[in-house]
């Protein structure tokens, strides 16, 4: 799950975000509704562990990623599916060697990826485009590409920015389609949007809505559900490095079931890592 | 990214970019022809100059009356004398079959030396000094004095040949030294920019790696491996090249300055060999490494 505190961010100076607090847990699914300008990319951003916030805290698995040195932030972002608003594809590379590539950094084996690419185009977009070069693809079907690879997998925390912008009545249905499939095998998702009737529909389908405006939070609590147990394997693997001191705990937070105690996060500098780095599988 | 990803990366990028690897490829062949042979052409003209200076004979030549007995006590006196390397009585019936050797190649000699009897060659010592750079200087200072000898009737420096063979070598060296210079930054130059024009387009996809939760290290590895893979080929085939040219070449262009041809054999040691191999996929790896550059937090 991932759970920002106190999140702020200046863009170019003039405050984007401030004080944001909100939590997204294990099997939800929440959605950022807001204005153009709102500051929905902006958190977003920050979730996905690709922007640094100018203050607060981003917690996911129980460690803060903002106190986290750089060296330690790629085990972060790779229990993160990310669909930035502009889809960031490697143009000369395929369809399906694109959507591959989230997994490949994951360390899975080439064979099962390459099949959990092909399933996840499948669901999200059309297979037929799996050895087009991302190039030849109009915007809207990179945006689909870029989706299924912040799907693929799925990764415990998928944050899509924008999935619908510009699609069609079946595309979106499609997209809402693949978000409730991610959020049923466990995923905390994040999805923002300035479409009122995609977020209505991913109301419908079960999700929670949340409103940004002027980077604040407005109307609905910010306050996630219940936490599941939760397994960040990826996050596992690698040694997060934090910055001594700064790695304290997420401040206890209000939930349906009462306040929860979340569990302390080691303050020292090294999180040693689990079984399968020292079983040399991973390069670096 | 465990190991066989990271050899698929370097396979397909290796595909997508094979232009530019092509290029690099030839420009580290290129570059390591133009180190080769500057080791190799510094070691030939090294070789030459100190043929040149083995080779330089005053040369005493001897009247009739000398006694055989008086000639090899000079040539005994002459080789105790510090400086020289060599001296050798040469008799006429040999200084007779070295111009009929030296002359068999040259058109329209044929009778008149046939004719000649080796009588007709006073007898002489040859003196050949210790090579130095005043060497000029010893010869005609030897010359002199063997000139101040009773039984020498005359004697031949042979200077000013060396001399002028020598400026000749050593302007050589410098064009040499000069095409190499511009030959090396050129192949430098083209390897450089062929890395570099690939940066923006590795730059968007290290971008994407980052975004995806890569490591700064495997983010750069496929480059890194895909040209120190260049610059090994490129070294190798270098080496290849040179192998198979340089005794050709330096046999047509020793033919061509009329110089003692070098022993065959004459190549790269093997610990230079290998420095070269090694050191062109270090520069390879190096190029790799600058040519994608990798952002920390990543702007979306």
């Amino acid at each position: 799950m991932i759970w920002l505190e106190g999140v702020s961010y200046l863009r170019a100076g003039s405050p984007a975000l401030g004080d944001i607090t909100l939590g997204v847990s294990c099997g939800e699914l929440v959605v950022v509704q807001g204005p153009t300008g709102s500051g929905k990319s902006s958190l977003l951003a920050v979730a996905a562990g690709v922007q640094a916030p100018d203050s607060g805290a981003v917690w996911i698995a129980d460690h803060n990623i903002v106190g986290l040195q750089a060296s330690s932030l790629p085990y972060v972002r790779r229990n993160v599916g990310y669909l930035p608003p502009l889809p960031m594809l490697i143009s000369d590379e395929t369809v399906l060697e694109n959507i591959m590539l989230a997994l490949a950094v994951r360390g899975q084996p080439i064979d099962s990826a390459e099949a959990d690419a092909r399933e996840t185009l499948a669901m999200v977009a059309d297979s037929a485009w799996e050895n087009r070069l991302a190039r030849s693809l109009s915007t809207g079907q990179q945006r689909l590409v870029a989706l299924a690879r912040a799907l693929v997998g799925p990764p415990p925390l998928v944050v899509v920015d924008e999935p619908a912008s510009g699609m069609g009545g079946d595309d979106r249905e499609g997209i809402a389609r693949a978000l409730v499939w991610a959020r049923e095998r466990g995923c905390a998702v994040l999805c923002a949007t300035s479409d009122p009737s995609f977020a209505q529909t991913l109301v419908d389908v079960g999700g929670r809505q949340v409103h940004l405006e002027g980077g604040r939070i407005a109307g609905a609590p910010a306050i996630g559900l219940v936490p599941t147990p939760v397994q960040f394997p990826d996050m596992d693997m690698g040694t997060l490095k934090g910055v001594r001191g700064e790695q304290s705990s997420p401040t206890p937070y209000a939930t349906s079931d009462g306040v929860r105690e979340p569990e302390k996060a080691d303050s020292a500098e090294v999180i040693q890592p689990a079984d399968r780095r020292s079983s040399g599988e991973e390069s670096s | 990214m465990t190991v066989a990803w990271i050899l698929r990366r370097v396979r397909r990028q290796s595909v997508s970019a094979r232009r530019a690897l092509w290029a690099a490829a030839g420009s580290f062949l290129v570059l390591g022809l133009v180190s080769g042979a500057t080791v190799l052409g510094l070691r030939a003209t090294r070789g030459w100059m100190n043929t040149v200076g083995q080779s330089v004979h005053v040369i005493a030549f001897l009247r009739d009356d000398m006694q055989p007995d008086q000639a090899a006590q000079l040539v005994d006196l002459l080789q105790r004398r510090p400086g020289v390397a060599r001296a050798r009585l040469v008799e006429p019936a040999e200084a007779l079959a070295r111009l009929r050797d030296a002359a068999r190649p040259l058109p329209a000699t044929g009778s008149w030396l046939d004719d000649l009897e080796p009588g007709y060659f006073p007898r002489s010592i040859e003196v050949a000094l210790v090579a130095s750079a005043d060497l000029s200087q010893r010869a005609t200072e030897l010359s002199r004095r063997l000139r101040g000898l009773a039984g020498v009737a005359d004697v031949d420096a042979m200077t000013n040949g060396v001399a002028r063979l020598a400026a000749w070598v050593r302007f050589g060296q410098r064009l040499g030294w000069a095409v190499v210079l511009a030959a090396g930054i050129a192949a430098l130059s083209f390897l450089v920019s062929t890395v570099l024009r690939g940066r923006e387009a590795r730059r968007r996809q290290a971008q994407v790696l980052v975004l995806l939760g890569e490591t700064s290290g495997n983010v750069r590895l496929p480059a890194n491996i895909a040209l120190a893979a260049a610059g090994l080929s490129g070294a190798l085939a270098a080496l290849v090249v040179l192998r198979l040219a340089w005794p050709a070449l330096l046999t047509v262009v020793e033919r061509a300055l009329g110089i003692v041809p070098t022993p065959a054999g004459f190549f790269l040691g093997f610990w230079e060999s290998a420095a070269g191999v090694l050191a062109a996929p270090m520069l390879g790896w190096v190029l790799g490494y600058l040519s994608t550059p990798v952002p920390g937090w990543v702007d979306a």
